[in-house]
């Protein structure tokens, strides 16, 4: 294995590449598998339906080479596209909002520095391509604007695509559709969906809400990253790949199931710690380790550790929750 | 390594997106310059012990994201802070005019005592200056800083920064004016005191506040 992963992130220091390794040369029995079924699902073509079949096939990961045409049909963004030419390079002709484009000039060398397609010497350099996307996304989603985050996203979406357009496309259907209002000015639903983390804690995981209680620890310091950046710098980048093949299929539900099995798995290294800093570290910690890295059983936890967790009982939380934020102003 | 502490001092870094803030923080903990990281989201923290006139003070630091529209997040944080780093970029006048801003909310939601020192930082980026020293001392003088220029680049004035806003800390305790055992003061007594606090009306004082940070 190379110091810089297959995506451009430098490997840290101490990272463990026997353990990896072993890892990998499992999945890549797992990747091979998949990518049989996938040429046979697909057939050459470039389309698929919704079913039951292709929500099991995108839970067991999508092979890197469909990856970004399968996230664009299940999203609704290649219909959106195809309906709407020449819209995307119609925004970055426009006229430009300098608040709104000096926000992002501040964050492009502070969005992935660790990755050496995004280095300002890079050719092709990913700074000018995500640039791009988020001053066009930043005018094409007035209310939404720039939001920090959602340079790493549309990152992500620019490394796997590789693609400008697209990239603003997914962007659009993430921001606009997929995710509950958490990049807006007011980010209420960002805070709705950490109390409503917080509600199932209580309800599936009730030992670790106790001790959150008890240290008065804001569920928003330990888990806001998780949902802003969508797991981004949180796990490694295969496991986050696999999280979003389901996100774009499945809805922002899988985030719950991602941050409740985090936690569920670690309960008891979670209620070694007796004071609040000691909390706050455990919640980092957990996002570390073969646990995480093992990103085919990881995604197969997801679905059964945290037991059942329907839409309707999301909703209802996210509906109580949010009254309760707004009547506290 | 361990080294126990007098006290123990909540601190928050706060000013606009891009200032330096956590650079700030990671040149004070680790003396280095750091360029090379992700821009914060939400809140991170450090801590690191300092010697304060012989008397021993661990600063719990929270490091926040600048931009606007996160402070809504932040905020929640604010509360029982002691003492606060307020951060604008000498380069840029706009974060130097968003600091009245910081300012209040700082005042409102940590503490009518939280004492805070102004930091114009990026000290090193001196051709490319927009704010004078001048016009900044002014400021913090009639808003009741400390001030310093800082650089997180070249390590000036970083130590210096987060030890005279404990110091002054400290001297408030000694004069009285601030009181630890106060609730939401954001200072608590570290683990050297409190083996020589023993009596026993302090020392339960002291566990219905403890948070053992």
């Amino acid at each position: 294995f190379h110091r810089v992963d297959p995506y451009g992130f430098e490997r840290p220091e101490d990272f463990d590449y026997a353990s990896y390794e072993a890892f990998f040369s499992r999945y890549l029995v797992v990747l091979t598998r998949r990518a049989i079924k996938w040429s046979k699902l697909l057939k050459g073509k470039n389309s698929i339906q919704k079913s039951l079949k292709v929500k099991r096939y995108i839970r067991k990961g999508i092979p890197n080479e469909h990856r970004a045409l399968i996230w664009m049909i299940v999203s609704g963004a290649q219909t959106n596209m195809e309906e709407n030419p020449g819209y995307y390079h119609r925004l970055l002709e426009g006229e430009k909002n300098d608040k709104l484009v000096e926000a992002i000039k501040t964050d492009m060398n502070r969005t992935f520095p660790d990755n050496v397609k995004f280095r300002k010497t890079a050719d092709p350099c990913l700074q000018h391509t995500l640039y791009n996307v988020l001053v066009a996304y930043g005018h094409h989603n007035k209310a939404v604007g720039y939001c920090q985050g959602m340079n790493f996203i549309a990152g992500y979406l620019i490394l796997i695509t590789k693609n400008e357009e697209e990239s603003f496309w997914l962007l659009d259907a993430l921001i606009g559709r997929i995710l509950p209002d958490y990049y807006s000015p007011a980010m209420l639903g960002l805070k709705t969906d950490q109390e409503v983390l917080g509600e199932l804690v209580k309800m599936k995981i009730p030992a670790v809400a106790e001790l959150m209680e008890r240290h008065g620890v804001m569920w928003t310091l330990v888990v806001s990253r998780w949902f802003i950046c969508l797991f981004i710098d949180i796990l490694p980048v295969e496991t986050v790949l696999r999280i979003w093949d389901c996100l774009f299929y499945e809805g922002s539900k899988i985030i719950f199931r991602v941050a409740l099995t985090l936690i569920k798995q670690h309960q008891a290294f979670i209620l070694e710690a007796t004071n609040f800093p000691d909390i706050c570290d455990k919640f980092k910690q957990i996002t570390k380790g073969t646990f995480v890295t093992e990103c085919h059983s990881f995604m197969q936890q997801i679905f059964t550790d945290p037991g059942s967790l329907s839409m309707s009982t999301i909703n209802k939380l996210r509906e109580t929750c949010r009254e309760k934020l707004l009547s506290q102003g | 390594s361990f080294q126990s502490s007098d006290f123990l001092f909540k601190f928050l870094v706060i000013g606009n997106a891009g200032t330096g803030k956590s650079c700030l923080l990671h040149q004070f903990i680790e003396k280095k310059f750091k360029d090379d990281s992700n821009h914060t989201i939400g809140v991170e923290f450090g801590s690191k012990i300092v010697n304060v006139g012989g008397k021993y003070v661990k600063l719990q630091i929270w490091d926040t994201a600048g931009q606007e529209r996160f402070r809504s997040v932040t905020r929640s944080y604010y509360r029982g802070a002691a003492g606060a780093l307020l951060v604008y970029d000498i380069t840029s006048r706009e974060t130097y005019n968003a600091l009245t801003n910081w300012l209040t909310d700082a005042r409102m939601l940590a503490s009518q005592n939280i004492v805070i020192i102004l930091c114009g930082n990026k000290k090193d980026l001196d051709a490319d200056r927009e704010v004078t020293f001048l016009e900044a001392s002014r400021f913090a003088q009639e808003n009741e800083l400390m001030f310093l220029e800082t650089s997180a680049l070249t390590g000036e004035n970083v130590e210096e920064a987060f030890v005279q806003c404990a110091r002054k800390i400290l001297n408030k305790i000694e004069s009285g004016e601030l009181d630890p055992e106060r609730m939401g003061s954001g200072i608590q007594y570290g683990d050297a005191a409190l083996r020589q606090l023993r009596s026993p009306r302090r020392a339960q004082a002291q566990s219905a506040q403890e948070c053992g940070c």
